[in-house]
């Protein structure tokens, strides 16, 4: 993996730390407006009342909790990417690992706000928490929602912590670089880091343990988000494949937001000399196993439902399939299967552009995916004169735009402030351990794994 | 003085400098290396490996481990409340919430073992902001001032090195 | 201890929906105007659920009161985070609207849509506001609400006979939707005394749980049409 020398990646990565021009305050700027404007309509929600959204008798949940789990969903990118790839020390890896845990933690952030976004009366969101008080009542631990507080949580203070760690290092090297009031935050931010061989084996020690550890934490984070639908018996809600269908849609759409993260910072940072394309030939072939992934997982629980015909699942699946969301759901599936199949499959199309076309795509069919798991089930359920259909209102559309707007704002205010590729990763590439060193032509007897 | 370091632009040099530190009577614990990146591919890069993180974590783990089924169990127990017709305790459910601080403590104990071990949060030592710009620090923190002559010997011995006093 | 639990017979049944607006009165259910019930916002405690069979002019009309069965081993219970769903010791499922954060899983987990949620502050137009019973808070916007077959009638009486130092006497206390009901369709009463009339018709051979096979042990018999 060739790349410019140390001096040079000091530079190019340290300038958006040290030089800032108008565009990046317009980058700011326009999703500060549109966030705000979600803030405000979210609060008139307060105020008014929870009826000026289009929730409704039985459709109780909508797009607040479809942003709740597609956010959660994008939140996967950065532990597949970094955890997995650190752990079989794949090193196209280097440059992608920051840009991928960012993600990670901003999407969680965004995610976690909506279970609060979602309350009837959020002010007592604090219940969840689990305290001493003096109406003798803790949270119900059996409750998959409590599961959510803990899981997103645990996940939320792994990733912030995962994605903190290595940052120490490049903190220092800002430190050193920069003058006045950031010198004095970046150095209280480097914690004193010096770069003694002992400081680095602790770093990467506890960076292996933590990524180790992350992995199990994140299946279980969207598995126990899944269990939020098959806990209940609800008609195609109540099914065991739930848990790893939403883990495999989660690292999927969280490959997809990568990739376009990277698109991104590629262009508007100058950065060709690191994001080379063949990182994003090697996610995009990511992204095609996790779409055949996707369609093995659906073509599951739709054949399984379908031979099961069961009166109330087969309303529900026809629902989908030929009636009134027909058009939401083959767009979904053209979307997130036959566009990803040919763009990522066919290696002509998979180009940095094209990648940026399917991960849109991939994008627009996971959160309709989503939502077609929540609505029409809900629409749907057992005794037809209660069935309903759900009309979103402006309110919800707003604050869905708004969490867009969030992303591209955090992103964008992160890249200001710490390097976005990790610059001792991207050197230590250079410096493989000796016992690594045998290319991989050379046999190696099985059961020599190095971790 | 307080310190006495030269720096190299390769690892090459610097592991001449540092075998000529340690020929001139210095023990590993004494020498000082700083370098921008960890450098496995040199053996000054592997000083100081033995860690017992990976115990700490496990610590960590058990006593979140702990916690979270003493928080259960104690909570439900003490006020028993009958939701679908549950058992008081569910473990099936209750894993889950095990399961979570279980890796939250292990979590939170890597970090602050890491931050323990490592002595990061309080400057200790002397620093020099040229590693960051990719040299690598050979030195003595402190140097016996009988010794100094012999040690910047050493030091100068290593090719393209550049000697400076704190 | 009693259980307490309800019989339906359909066949007495006339649609007439005074059940409905009995329970609205009791119970201090605010109604929503035509257009937020156009929109689902209607919270009917008990509603009559018309079915039609068959095309005009041969079509036939089925009505099914359906309130909520306090279930026995009810879904809604351990999916509400705050245990604002929970079942008392006589067999009731309780709604604590003081626990209520209004995450809604409840109704979802509810297999026969019999929870409603507080869209809006109630509002009443005067002079309605006079009729509200003293007996039953009000909700704020925000919780979750539903049948609670009349507790508050059930304290009253309980504590009463207490008082008396005397048991309760079958067909004394009665749910607001049962007093009301012209044709005696509905029945109320404790399943746990085998002499009372609510168990008498639980074990007619006409009666059948609503979606019983989906294990939630529903505590309100269905007797079937025999015409």
């Amino acid at each position: 993996m060739s790349h410019p020398p140390h001096q040079q990646i000091n530079r190019d990565l340290l300038r958006p730390l040290l030089q800032t021009s108008w565009r990046f305050y317009v980058l700011v700027a326009l999703p500060a407006a549109m966030v705000l404007t979600g803030l405000i309509s979210w609060l008139s929600q307060v105020t008014f009342g929870f009826g000026i959204s289009g929730i409704r008798w039985p459709v109780y949940w909508g797009f607040y909790v479809t942003n709740f789990v597609f956010w959660i969903g994008i939140s996967h990118a950065g532990t597949l990417i970094s955890a997995i790839l650190r752990l079989v020390n794949a090193g196209w890896r280097r440059p992608v690992t920051r840009c991928a845990e960012v993600i990670t933690v901003f999407a969680l952030m965004i995610g976690a706000m909506f279970p609060i976004i979602h309350l009837g009366r959020p002010w007592l969101a604090f219940w969840l928490f689990p305290y001493p008080s003096e109406r003798l009542i803790w949270p119900n631990f059996r409750s998959p929602l409590v599961w959510d507080f803990f899981a997103i949580n645990t996940y939320l203070t792994g990733s912030l912590l995962f994605l903190y760690l290595p940052i120490i290092p490049d903190f220092a090297v800002a430190r050193d670089r920069a003058t006045g009031l950031r010198r004095r935050i970046y150095g209280v931010l480097a914690l004193g880091w010096r770069g003694t061989p002992k400081q680095w084996h602790r770093l990467e020690t506890a960076m292996q343990i933590m990524a180790i550890a992350i992995i199990p934490v994140a299946v279980s984070v969207h598995t126990i988000v899944s269990f939020d639908f098959s806990m209940a018996p609800v008609p195609m809600w109540q099914t065991t494949i739930f848990g790893p269908y939403f883990v495999a849609g989660a690292i999927f759409s969280g490959i997809a937001a990568l990739l376009l993260a990277m698109a991104a910072l590629r262009r508007l940072l100058h950065l060709q000399a690191y994001l080379h394309p063949v990182h994003f030939e090697n996610l995009g072939k990511l992204l095609l196993v996790m779409a055949l992934l996707w369609g093995y997982f659906v073509f599951n629980e739709r054949l399984v439902t379908y031979y099961g015909n069961e009166p109330a699942e087969m309303t529900v699946f026809w629902q989908t399939q030929r009636e009134s969301y027909a058009p939401l759901y083959w767009t979904m599936v053209v979307c997130n299967f036959v566009l990803p199949l040919i763009l990522m499959g066919i290696r002509r199309f998979r180009t940095i552009t094209g990648c940026i076309i399917a991960s849109i795509g991939v994008l627009i069919g996971m959160w309709l995916e989503r939502f077609l798991i929540i609505v029409p089930s809900l629409g749907h359920k057992y005794l037809p004169y209660s069935f309903g259909t759900y009309r979103p209102q402006p309110v919800e559309m707003i604050i869905t735009a708004a969490t867009f707007a969030a992303m591209i704002l955090l992103y964008a205010l992160f890249s200001k402030v710490v390097p976005i590729i990790s610059m001792w990763e991207l050197k230590a590439g250079d410096h493989p351990p000796a016992d690594l060193i045998p290319p991989a032509t050379e046999e190696h007897p099985i059961g020599e794994l190095r971790l | 003085m307080r310190a006495l370091y030269g720096l190299y632009a390769d690892g090459a040099a610097a592991q001449q400098a540092v075998n000529r530190l340690r020929a001139a009577g210095l023990t590993d614990g004494q020498i000082t290396i700083m370098t921008a990146q960890p450098m496995e591919d040199f053996e000054f890069g592997h000083i100081d490996r033995k860690n017992r993180l990976w115990w700490v974590a496990c610590g960590g783990g058990l006593l979140g481990m702990a916690a979270a089924f003493g928080l259960t169990w104690l909570t439900e127990m003490s006020w028993p409340i009958d939701v679908g017709g549950l058992p008081t305790y569910a473990w099936w459910p209750n894993l889950i919430i095990i399961f979570e601080m279980t890796m939250l403590g292990a979590i939170l104990a890597t970090v602050i073992g890491l931050v323990v071990t490592a002595g990061l949060g309080r400057r200790a030592g002397f620093y020099d902001p040229e590693v960051t710009d990719g040299s690598i620090l050979v030195g003595v923190e402190n140097p016996d001032p009988d010794k100094v002559k012999d040690l910047q010997a050493a030091l100068e011995s290593a090719p393209g090195g550049r000697i400076k006093t704190l | 201890m009693p259980n307490w639990g309800m019989a339906v017979d359909l066949d007495r049944c006339t649609g007439c929906g005074a059940c409905v607006t009995a329970c609205h009165a009791e119970n201090n259910i605010s109604t929503v105007g035509a257009e937020q019930a156009a929109r689902g916002r209607a919270k009917h405690w008990i509603r009559v659920e018309r079915y039609w069979e068959g095309e005009f002019p041969e079509a036939t009309l089925k009505f099914r009161p359906v309130m909520c069965q306090h279930c026995d081993n009810a879904p809604c219970e351990p999916v509400c985070p705050t245990y604002a769903s929970h079942h008392t010791q006589d067999g009731l499922n309780a709604q604590v609207y003081n626990r209520c954060i209004g995450t809604r899983y409840c109704a979802n987990a509810c297999p026969y849509n019999v929870r409603f949620f507080d869209f809006f502050n109630p509002s009443w137009d005067k002079p309605l506001q006079l009729q509200l019973n003293p007996d039953v808070s009000l909700r704020e916007v925000g919780v979750m609400e539903k049948c609670t077959f009349c507790v508050q009638r059930i304290k009253s009486a309980t504590i009463a006979a207490k008082a008396e130092e005397r048991e309760l006497k079958d067909g004394e206390l009665q749910t607001a939707c049962s007093q009301a009901c012209p044709s005696r369709a509905l029945v109320f009463g404790d399943l746990n005394d085998p002499e009372s009339e609510v168990s008498r018709l639980s074990r007619s051979p006409r009666g059948s749980k609503l979606l019983e096979d989906l294990g939630t042990k529903p505590k309100v018999a269905y007797l079937s049409r025999e015409a």
